[in-house]
């Protein structure tokens, strides 16, 4: 099996960590994934567990102070992007890996048109004519299947629809042709119509353009339908990883369980809607041993004494719990 | 250097420049303040006259002491000629002529023509020094909030020093040594003016680095310069137009006092200048001095309700 050379974003032990005056925030604390090529690789977990923080992470977005990656390593075609400089940094974020926000109101200039917006990606990292540019946005925007893209082009955010500010931001992303798309919750902020089509726009990018995704989502839904591996997150770290398939049909993690539970199942009437009790912990002070075990329903004596080491249970399924030991 | 210049100005103004429904919309709110409107018009009035008014008027520098000290139109006053012969003082009546319809000054010159050459230098002073300590303020503060830490320390550290610096008598000294032009005078208030915007600017620019459109642009691997210039400093323009327009009529102000004092450019007519030549002729000649004081307190007032009202229409909380 050639899995490794097929590895195009590997991430070893990633800890990121921010230092504020009440104490430490460990809000990432050991992940670890790999992104295939052409894959799409959904990152899932409750809000807080640190799926936003991997992906500023691995960009090197994260502010200092307060926060810093005290650890680990993010892996990009030989180059070690935690050690990178500023300058080497820049010239990869957006060529090479390109990020989609969640907000698309509040990720775009308030002030500028979409199309300067656009234009402007572009020529950050591509030496182009202006001309150049705006056909290329034009056609951008067409892929992504805007409506009158010269309209478009020239309002500003505040004048368009939620779904046509996403698919903007998208096109946006896709201006210099990355390797690796990080879409942070792109599908969260917009109604149930337009998030299909927005997913149908990422399942393309993958088909058309072999894409790389990393899909970060607190939706299983959505992971079933758009991807290919799945990384659910708790606590700071990864606590399982495997196929779309296994993650839903077969989840090992109690955990995993649980938020597949909690999707309501139409062909049933019951008067409650299962969930896990529960919060997520403070990443300030994550519960002795799995972090998890608060609020488990299948907890063990050992559970809160010793962290679950990762099992492999197969070679594509990875689970972190004592129940699999 | 000129060309990137103007690229970057072009692109700063283009948002309201290019968006008419924006600017529109901040007329139609400015408009229901009805001395803004007319400070507006007012300021209109002002331009115009400082544009074309000179090539109406009589030459300013025009000396003729036949006419000396001549009142204004629908005044009269005294004037004492002492008569060699009779060795008496003899004192007749002068009523003013609408060859002069302002009256002129103790050395025959045409006060209307005088005013109006005035409002030209004043009004470029107020533009030229305010665009300068603008400019500089909006650079210091978007620097300062974006880079934070200890640059942010150092600079506004520096702002406070230069603001607990007596503001005049750094202009008094500066022209002192630099001496009495016009040019140093602009200079000098641009150059210690700055300080207010630098804060009001900074203050804007530190809740707008937080926004995610900043974070977006980073993450398409925007340099700093490209998310300063590009959509920091875009996104605090009606902040900038507000404090230009409130900070005109200071600085017109700072010039006149500059010029009352005896410290401005004695070969340019500005407001100061012929209100200081004024001041030692209030017994003889009142109008002298009174007249370009009259246009000096007209012309902030107007600056000043402008500004309100272009604050309060900037401003998305405001209920009017």
């Amino acid at each position: 099996m050639n899995a490794m050379s097929n590895v195009i974003l590997k991430i070893t032990n990633l800890k990121t960590h921010f230092f504020t005056r009440r104490g430490v925030v460990k809000a990432v604390d050991g992940v670890d994934f790999e992104l295939r090529r052409g894959e799409c690789l959904c990152l899932v977990g409750e809000s807080g567990c640190g799926k936003t923080v991997t992906a500023l992470s691995i960009l090197g977005l994260i502010d200092s102070p307060p926060g810093r990656i005290v650890d680990g390593e993010v892996r990009y075609d030989n180059l070690d992007l935690v050690k990178c400089s500023a300058r080497q940094l820049r010239q990869i974020r957006g060529k090479e890996i390109a990020m989609v926000f969640q907000e698309a109101q509040s990720a775009l200039n308030p002030v500028l048109t979409v199309g300067d917006q656009i234009i402007e990606q572009m020529k950050i990292h591509l030496p182009m004519e202006h001309r150049e540019a705006r056909n290329r946005a034009l056609s951008l925007l067409e892929e992504m299947g805007v409506p009158s893209v010269e309209r478009v082009m020239s309002s500003y955010p505040h004048q368009l629809s939620g779904g046509m500010k996403q698919r903007a931001l998208i096109a946006m992303s896709l201006t210099c042709d990355p390797q690796i798309l990080i879409a942070d919750e792109p599908t969260t902020a917009v109604d149930v119509t337009i998030k299909a089509q927005i997913l149908d726009i990422f399942r393309d990018l993958k088909a058309k353009r072999q894409m790389s995704l990393v899909f970060i989502t607190h939706d299983l839904a959505v992971v079933a339908e758009i991807g290919d591996r799945a990384v659910v997150i708790y606590g700071g770290k990864n606590i399982e990883s495997a196929p779309v398939s296994e993650i839903i049909g077969s989840p090992k993690h109690p955990y995993t369980a649980g938020l597949i539970g909690c999707l309501p199942d139409i062909s049933q009437t019951t008067d409650r809607l299962a969930s896990i009790p529960g919060n997520t912990p403070s990443p300030i002070d994550l519960p002795q041993g799995c972090s998890f075990h608060p609020r488990c329903s299948k907890v063990m004596e050992v559970c809160s004494q010793r962290e679950p080491a990762q099992i492999a249970i197969s070679q594509e399924h990875q689970v972190s719990c004592h129940l699999n030991q | 250097m000129t060309r990137r210049l103007r690229d970057i100005a072009r692109k700063v103004g283009r948002p309201l420049y290019v968006n008419r429904r924006l600017v529109n919309y901040y007329w139609e709110r400015t408009r229901r303040n009805k001395l803004a409107v007319v400070g507006l018009a007012f300021i209109l009035f002002l331009i115009l006259l400082g544009a074309v008014g000179p090539f109406f008027t009589l030459d300013p520098t025009l000396v003729d002491f036949e006419q000396k000290n001549l009142p204004p139109v629908g005044f009269t006053t005294l004037k004492s000629v002492y008569d060699i012969e009779t060795d008496e003082l003899a004192t007749s009546e002068v009523r003013g002529i609408w060859t002069h319809p302002l009256g002129t000054d103790s050395k025959g010159r045409d006060m209307l023509a005088m005013i109006v050459s005035g409002a030209r230098v004043s009004l470029l002073v107020g533009l030229i020094a305010s665009g300068i300590a603008i400019v500089l303020g909006t650079i210091v503060g978007v620097l300062s909030a974006y880079l934070g830490g200890w640059a942010d320390n150092v600079m506004m550290r520096f702002t406070d020093i230069m603001m607990t610096f007596p503001f005049f008598l750094l202009l008094v000294l500066i022209v002192f040594i630099f001496g009495p032009r016009l040019v140093f005078i602009v200079l000098a208030i641009g150059l210690t003016g700055w300080t207010g915007t630098a804060r009001l600017v900074r203050s804007e620019s530190l809740s707008l680095r937080t926004r995610e459109f900043v974070m977006a642009a980073r993450a398409m691997g925007a340099s700093d310069g490209r998310i300063i210039f590009r959509h920091l400093v875009p996104n605090v323009v009606s902040l900038i137009i507000v404090i230009a327009t409130l900070s005109i009529p200071g600085v017109i102000l700072a010039e006149a006092a500059l010029s009352f004092i005896g410290l401005g450019d004695p070969t340019v007519a500005s407001w100061g200048i012929i209100l200081e030549a004024g001041q030692h002729s209030l017994d003889t000649a009142w109008w002298v001095a009174v007249e370009p004081g009259i246009m000096l307190f007209l012309t902030v007032l107007a600056f000043n309700f402008l500004g309100d009202g272009l604050r309060d229409a900037f401003d998305p909380k405001s209920n009017i």
